[in-house]
């Protein structure tokens, strides 16, 4: 009798929250019209968006256990849930609400139902898109999500030497890591404190 | 979205339709489930035993504890198993190791191979696994790996109150989304789960609380009450201070079945025995 006692597919979050980011850009128009929205404060947050609505609908997870998942406050996973599809458009061009939770969480949420309703396409544009995103350099937010995957916080800098490695926009990690501020109190604040650095 | 995938024509739905027979349960219950055909001599419809649960059915197995949803659940699971139809079994309360030695007396007092139980099982340990127990896409995707390496047929969860303990706002999406991915995969699946007490067996609440019966194919309720008047002593033919169980079919949306209730005893050897109805019983077993 064989008998199973751990999970056969622990990736599929982290697959999953990449696809979202990698909708949502293409939703916005690729990242070349990236360049049209002056204001991109809220693309690391894209990366958060995209594991809050990985976990809420997948993992089907409160939003208690998904601000404690990720390091953030129950009340930045509720405006990413609560932001409206409807109104990203006019978020991004700064009309209306300007909340980068807002517009991350609206563009995640239209991403995912995309993904959904198999509108995507992405697995064929996947690796295309990668190396773009890494030559503008907006990759590295879910990267180092993805890293940093049940790290226990506040968290020192050995610990995250340990888990990040390479380089970040042609810096070498160790060196951003060497210069920020510590302890780093969630993931939140270390994708802050990194972008500060870059 | 392609909305159009999903408007049929009835006729076109023909060869789609599973054909509905019973998939037995090795309980009195195979003959608690009907079917309607036409009786030649007689010229008219008769009921005629289903012979077990509905095939590709998902069926809702609640009650209070101790009142043997799991025993019910361990020997349908082994008597499928020892009948070769492999079998899924999700345990989330009880460890796979604690699991092995129950499966095993039951194959034996049932007098069934356990060799070909062993064989057609695959257990799912989701009691020792945080991740499997809380993040249900964990869940499901180990399930779906067990269903196509054993070519299951079964799967029974146990239980899935379990999945939802402590966060009971997402009981529906949660059991919502394990509904469509046993019907996704062709499965006739039994899923305890636990009732509370101060919910009352006669009522809809009894079918499981939190809206899960709405979800599910049909749902059984099994009871027990202990014997502590002059009036329920007559009524159900025990001595004061003596257990009597009861099992009933609360619904079902794929096949007919009885309404009345059942008195049922757990064996010393660790089965379900369904007896009478409880009518016949309060009649004087006529």
């Amino acid at each position: 009798m064989e008998v199973i006692g751990r999970p056969v597919k622990e990736g599929n979050i982290d697959e999953i929250a990449e696809r979202i980011f990698h909708e949502s850009i293409r939703i916005l128009g690729g990242l070349k019209n990236l360049v049209e929205y002056r204001n991109l404060t809220w693309l690391p947050s894209l990366a958060e968006a995209a594991y809050v609505i990985t976990l809420k609908n997948e993992a089907i997870k409160t939003n208690r256990e998904i601000a404690e998942y990720l390091g953030i406050t129950e009340q930045t996973v509720k405006k990413i849930l609560s932001a409206k599809e409807s109104k990203v458009m006019e978020y991004l061009k700064g009309e209306g609400e300007k909340e980068k939770e807002h517009i991350a969480g609206g563009l995640a949420k239209m991403a995912y139902r995309a993904i959904k309703e198999k509108r995507d396409n992405l697995r064929e544009r996947i690796e295309i898109m990668e190396e773009s995103a890494k030559s503008l350099g907006v990759e590295w937010a879910v990267h180092i999500l993805k890293s940093i995957k049940g790290l226990d916080f506040p968290v020192e800098k050995d610990a995250l030497l340990k888990r990040l490695k390479g380089k970040i926009m042609g810096k070498p990690i160790e060196e951003i890591l060497d210069s920020i501020e510590y302890p780093v109190e969630s993931p939140a604040q270390l994708l802050h404190r990194i972008r500060e650095k870059l | 979205m392609n909305y159009q995938e999903y408007v049929y024509m009835l006729s076109d739905l023909q060869n789609k339709a599973p054909k509905i027979f019973g998939i037995p349960t090795g309980t009195k219950l195979d003959e608690m489930f009907y079917t309607v055909a036409y009786d030649e001599r007689s010229g008219k419809y008769v009921k005629r035993p289903l012979g077990g649960i509905p095939y590709l059915s998902v069926i809702n197995v609640t009650g209070i504890p101790d009142t043997g949803k799991s025993v019910l659940a361990e020997q349908f699971a082994v008597y499928q198993a020892a009948r070769n139809y492999p079998v899924l079994f999700v345990t989330v309360e009880s460890p796979a190791h604690f699991l092995y030695a129950t499966l095993k007396q039951k194959a034996t007092v049932m007098g069934l191979n356990f060799e070909n139980v062993e064989k057609n099982m695959i257990i799912v340990d989701a009691s020792q696994e945080v991740e499997l127990r809380e993040n249900l896409s964990a869940l499901l995707d180990t399930m779906s790996y067990a269903i196509k390496k054993k070519n299951t047929k079964n799967v029974v969860i146990d239980s899935i109150t379990g999945l939802y303990e402590h966060r009971e706002v997402l009981a529906r999406q949660i059991v919502r989304q394990i509904f469509n991915f046993l019907k996704k995969w062709n499965q006739t699946a039994l899923l305890v789960s636990q009732k509370r007490s101060s919910q009352s067996s006669e009522t809809a609440e009894a079918a499981g609380g939190l809206a899960v019966a709405h979800i599910v194919d049909g749902t059984i309720v099994m009871d027990k009450e202990v014997i502590t008047s002059k009036w329920a002593s007559t009524l159900y033919r025990k001595n004061i201070g003596e257990v009597v169980r009861t099992i009933r079919i609360d619904g079902c949306r794929l096949a007919p079945h009885s309404t009345e209730t059942y008195v049922f005893e757990i064996t010393d050897t660790g089965l379900i025995e369904i007896k009478e109805p409880l009518s016949k019983i309060a009649r004087g077993g006529d």
